[in-house]
Parts: structure tokens; sequence; C-alpha cells
């Protein structure tokens, strides 16, 4: 502690000024008081994966809505700090880094991109900051690239390839190939399904991997096609996925072979309108979740953005509502409390129950599998939930990327 | 797949792709011949027409008058850009054009972006192409035969046009000596004016032809800008039969590359250009330098 002979010159300044301040204008105590939560949101805005950028964006901002308009989190109100990283990693550590040293933001959620992530989350112990995941997918982040301030409240890519496999366990398709974006999650997501398929003994005839940016796949169509396969599994995002399903449809290749996905935004049927019917995926939120939670949820968002909202938003809400429980349970915003309240949280909300684990920070959580559909007062095909999975079958072990059985 | 039927699908599909390819590269090729300046927004025009004829599609309902509405709305702006800004570059070196044409790119997505939103949109093939014909008994998409078609007519309407028209005449005397056209009495700007609307009007059109296939998005114009280049770089810069073998070599290369070898694929491409450019280093029909 200070002795009041070691203070310098400037604090006293400071002090005095702060209470003179405090002292004519009430207001401003009131403020000291309540001093805002910080959470800092470093996103994709801008580059190929801006549209996921944007949309974890709008779930932070009505949620911080929605929160301080019932009072904020231990009284004191949430103050969201939005930076564009454009998707590079470099710039997700700086712009988070700006965060920690000019606004004193401790907590982070919403890095868009895995590859950020990776770049982000050695620097959390020495920024002494917690970071809540909403969207990366990468396995490694809750394997060998786990630190102890990193939580994950999102289904992670080997959490998604596994619903779509238990599915397919006991669906009718027998051959199977897969085609794949040519970069480091195309080639994972496909060799984990891969994997699946060969312990499940189905006959798996063969991968093909296009580089980012294909504009024909045609070529790639007609392999599928000559394969004979019954089904096909493809990892794809945003153009290249949009461009592939406008042209398999338009080679009427769906009637032929079923296709099958990790993962799916609703921003896919609306590129690609009836293109995309029929097409069967893991999904990491569905809007069509049936609980009271979730359709409050559904209509508090239609008030907000009119329409309904999408994979990444119901994963960004799902990840504020767990910090939101850490943070009423450590009764405080500090990280060490923090951490240890996060690492047994459990919430029932949007998408039912999902618990923290504490071995890895992975949030437990059922897997879903949906199949594109037309359905009333939708313009473009919408996903309809065809199977479930409880948690305990869908996340791997401890640090693990892969499944036994 | 009997190796016939395999080997006259890819073709087709190839010139289709060939297309799409000529659409940006003739228009690159044009205005590089005419005003020495390589356009860095001539993708973002290319994406621009694509957006524009979704809006156009949806308001009139119609793909064909989207396909005459957007290009030239793109043409239109095109030309103002060259008359508004490039015109008063053309006393500076080579890297002011580079400059301000890759600042318009820039600006011009992000005015995409804030005008139609970030998600990509869809945009479906005309009614009349959308059905899916029998070529050597294997299913092929009636909009991939169509774009080969279109390609083949603009390719021989924009040949008529550079050797039967008055402005054709004066767009290859001012590609080969503008300081003559201009003691000849005539205005060498009209004509840059002319050919910078045309070329980016081409784009716009490659934008709207180019969307029922990918549909309209934010990244279509960086992927296809590279294309372009090489396509150029091989038929030589400024010659419009190059543009035209450059295109076609450039979608044979890649459809049968990515098929037997996919490996490669991103390869092939490059590996046509670095033979050019060490064989003919001015490009196939291009000048050599």
């Amino acid at each position: 502690m200070k002795s009041p002979a070691m203070m310098t010159r400037r604090t006293v300044l400071g002090v005095a000024a702060v209470g003179a301040a405090g002292l004519a204008m009430p207001w401003v105590r009131r403020a000291v008081a309540a001093e805002p939560i910080k959470i800092g949101a470093p996103l994709a805005l801008t580059g190929p994966l801006g549209s996921v950028g944007q949309q974890l964006k709008r779930g932070c901002e009505l949620w911080t809505k929605v929160q301080n308009a019932k009072g904020g989190l231990l009284g004191r109100p949430i103050q969201l700090l939005v930076e564009d990283t454009a998707g590079n990693p470099a710039d997700a550590v700086r712009k988070a880094q700006e965060m920690v040293e000019r606004d004193g933001c401790t907590i982070f959620t919403g890095i868009t991109l895995s590859s950020e992530a990776l770049a982000v989350v050695p620097k959390l112990d020495e920024w002494n900051a917690i970071f809540v995941s909403s969207d990366n997918g990468d396995g490694r982040l809750t394997a060998e690239s786990f630190v102890p301030n990193f939580f994950r409240a999102n289904i992670s890519a080997p959490m998604g390839a596994r619903a779509v496999s238990l599915f397919l366990r006991s669906a009718p398709y027998k051959n199977f190939y897969a085609i794949g974006m040519d970069y480091a999650w195309g080639r994972n997501s496909v060799s984990v399904f891969e994997s699946e398929m060969k312990q499940a003994k189905k006959n798996f005839i063969g991968s093909v991997f296009s580089p980012i940016g294909t504009k024909d796949f045609s070529t790639y169509i007609t392999k599928i096609r000559q394969s004979e396969a019954d089904a096909c599994y493809v990892t794809m995002a945003g153009d290249d996925y949009n461009a592939f399903l406008s042209q398999a449809a338009q080679y009427r290749l769906p009637e032929k072979v079923q296709l099958l996905s990790e993962v799916v935004d609703l921003t896919v049927p609306r590129a690609v309108g009836d293109a995309a019917l029929g097409l069967i995926s893991s999904m990491r939120y569905c809007f069509r979740v049936d609980n009271p939670k979730n359709k409050e949820f559904v209509e508090t968002w239609k008030k907000e953005y009119g329409a309904v909202p999408d994979n990444n938003e119901g994963e960004q809400w799902q990840a504020l509502q767990i910090l939101a429980a850490g943070i009423e349970k450590a009764k405080s915003t500090e990280t060490k409390a923090l951490r240890s309240a996060l690492e047994t949280v459990e919430i029932d909300d949007i998408k039912g129950h999902v618990a923290i684990r504490k071995c890895d920070h992975q949030g437990v959580q059922g897997g879903t599998v949906v199949k594109l559909v037309k359905a009333e007062g939708f313009s473009s095909p919408v996903p309809e939930i065809i199977a479930t999975f409880p948690g305990d079958k869908t996340v791997p072990a401890c640090n693990k990327m892969t499944f036994e059985d | 797949m009997p190796f016939l039927s395999f080997l006259v699908t890819q073709s087709v599909n190839a010139l289709s792709q060939a297309a799409l390819l000529f659409f940006l590269g003739v228009g690159l090729t044009l205005i590089f011949g005419i005003m020495r300046i390589v356009n860095f927004a001539h993708g973002t025009f290319y994406m621009l027409g694509a957006f524009i004829g979704y809006s156009a599609a949806r308001l009139t309902g119609s793909f064909w008058l989207a396909l005459v509405l957007a290009p030239l709305a793109v043409g239109i702006l095109g030309a103002l850009f060259e008359l508004g800004i490039l015109r008063r570059l053309y006393r500076r070196d080579e890297s002011a054009f580079l400059m301000v044409t890759f600042g318009l790119a820039l600006v011009l997505t992000e005015l995409i972006r804030l005008g139609w939103g970030p998600e990509a949109l869809p945009v479906g093939p005309p009614a009349a192409f959308s059905g899916i014909l029998m070529l050597m008994g294997e299913p092929f998409p009636a909009y991939r035969l169509f774009l080969a078609g279109a390609g083949a007519v603009v390719a021989l309407g924009i040949w008529q046009f550079l050797e039967r028209t008055r402005l054709g005449l004066l767009i290859r005397a001012t590609s080969q000596n503008a300081e003559m056209v201009h003691a000849l009495g005539i205005d060498v700007n009209l004509v840059r004016s002319a050919v910078f609307g045309i070329g980016c009007g081409l784009a716009g059109a490659g934008g709207v032809l180019a969307a029922p296939l990918v549909t309209a998005s934010i990244g279509m114009a960086a992927t296809m800008i590279i294309d372009a280049f090489v396509i150029v770089i091989i038929g030589g810069m400024g010659s419009f039969p190059g543009s035209l073998l450059g295109a076609v070599l450039v979608a044979f290369v890649q459809v049968f590359g990515e098929y037997y070898v996919p490996d490669l694929a991103l390869a092939f491409m490059y590996l046509v250009m670095l033979l050019v450019l060490v064989i003919r280093p001015g490009g196939l029909l291009g000048k050599e330098a």
C-alpha cells in the first residue's frame, strides 16, 4: 500500500479532481460505481468470410441490447467493442491487443476464423484475458493448441462431422464420395468423415479437392457422377459452396447423389435458392429448435432484424449466455474468478442443455442434422431437423479430435 | 462414360468457360491496346454487372432485360470514369493508372457491399435455358451450351465491329499510332472513352452471364481478374484475336487438367503462361517487345 507521503503530485491532483467532480456532479459517482463490463469482439467483418463476421456482430449487438435492457450484469452495463480484422490473423491479434491496452478489455468473443483464433490464444495468458469462442471450428483449439483461458461454447468441426456420420449409420446410403475445399479445414473434415465411414463399414470410394476460389465445378461434378456413389460429403464454405451447389443442381446431380455436408448457413439457400433443396447437413444452431427459450429468441431476433437468426447468430447468442452465466456465478469479471466459474458453467438455453467441461473447456451439447426443404412463409429452402444426437455421442474425448467407436 | 462423349461434353463445357473469360479478357486487352494502361478495376466492373443484373432481373422479371440493362449501366459508368478521372492522368506515368484503377476497385467493392449487402445473391438462368440436354448420352446443362454460343456470337460481332465500322477502324488506328490519328483531326479522347466504356460493358455482360453459375458475390471479382490477366498475357497485350485464343486455351487446359490431375488444378493455367512467356515473351499473337 502506498502511504500518502509516497503519492505523486499527479495522483494527488487526480484524486482531488475526481473527488471534486464527484461532489459537484453526483451522476459521475454513479457512473464510476457501475463501470461497464467490456466485451471485445475482433470480427472478420470484411474479406472472404465477411458474411460470417457480420452474423457474429449482429448476435453480439442484439445480446448486448437485450441484456442492458434487463439491467446489464452484476448491476453493471455491458459495453461491446467491435473491430474489423478482415479475417487476417495478424490483424486479429493486433486489434485484440489494442482492446486490452487501450480499453482495459479482458473478455473476448466472436473471433471469426479458426486461423485468427489460433493466433490469438497464445496471447491470452499475457493479456490475462478470457476468450469464449462462438464460431471457431478447428479441433486443435481444444486439443493440442488448448490454453486455460480459452472456452469453446460452439460446436466444433469434428462434432459437426460426427453428427452427420452418426446419422449415416442408420441411413440407406452405402457408397460415399467426398469433395472438399483444398485447405486445412476441407482436408481435415474429409479425413474425419472418411475414417468415420470406414468404422461404420461403409464403402468410401474416394475424394477430390478443389482450390479455394474455383468457379467451374463441372469436372468435379463429372467425377462425383462417375464414382457411382449414392452420397457425397461436401466440405465447402462461402462463394465456392454456392457455386458448387448451383452448378450441381444445373447438372441434376442431386437426383442421383445425396449431398451431405458438415455445416450450412441460411445464407447458402438464400444465395442458391432451390439448388440447395434436399441437402442434408449438420447445423450448429437451427432456428427451428423447439423449446420456449429458442422461440422467445427467434421472436426477439425477428423484431430486431426482420429475419430468422442464422447458424452463427444463434451460436454467438449462446456463447454470450454462457459468458453471462459465468460472470454471474463468479460475481466478478476478474479473469481468475471468471475462469474457474466458467469451467463448471451449465445453461439451458436456445439449443437446450450446454455444459462446459473442465478438462478442455468444450461446451458439451447435442448435435443436430437438418435437411433443406421448402416451407411456407420462406422464399428459399429452410432447414428441417431430421435427427438429433446427445452431447456424449457427438463430443470427442477430452483434448481429442477423433472418435474411438 | 464412353471416352468420346466425355470428350465432347467437356469440350463444350470448356467453350462455355472460355466465353466467360473472353468477356473479361477482350475488354482488358482493348483498353490496354488503346490506352497502354492495365485496368485493375476490370474484375470489379464484372462483379458490378452481376449485382446490377441481379437487381434488374428482380425488378423486370426478365434475365434477358437484365443482360441488356446491366452491361449498359456498367459501360456508362466506365466511360464516365474515363472522362472524369483517367483523362486527367494520361500525361503521368503508368503507376498513376495502377493506383487509380486499383483504388477504384476497392471503392466500388465497398459500395457494392453497402448497396447489396455482404451476402451472395441468386441469379437463375433464363427459363429457356434452365433445362438439361442429353449430349452424347450425358446430361449437360442447356445454359452452358448457351454460354458457348453467346461467346462465339459476341466474338464474331466484335471482330466485325473492329474490321468494318468507322469506330472500329479508329480503334485499330489509335492502338497503332495515336498521335497520327490525332494529327488527322480525330478526337482521340472520344475513342478512348468509347473503348473504356465498351470494355467495361463487356465485363458487366460477363458478370450477368456468370451469375447463374457462381451467384452474384463480393468474392467473384478477385478470382476472375487474375484469370483475365493471364489470358491477356498469353494472347498478347492489346491483341483482340489473342484474347480469344488465350481464353480458349486457358479454359481447355483448366477443364482437362482439373479432370486428369486435380492436385495441380491451380497450376495449369500458370504453366501455360510461363511456357508462352519463355517462347514468345510478347504473347502468342502479341507484338514482340
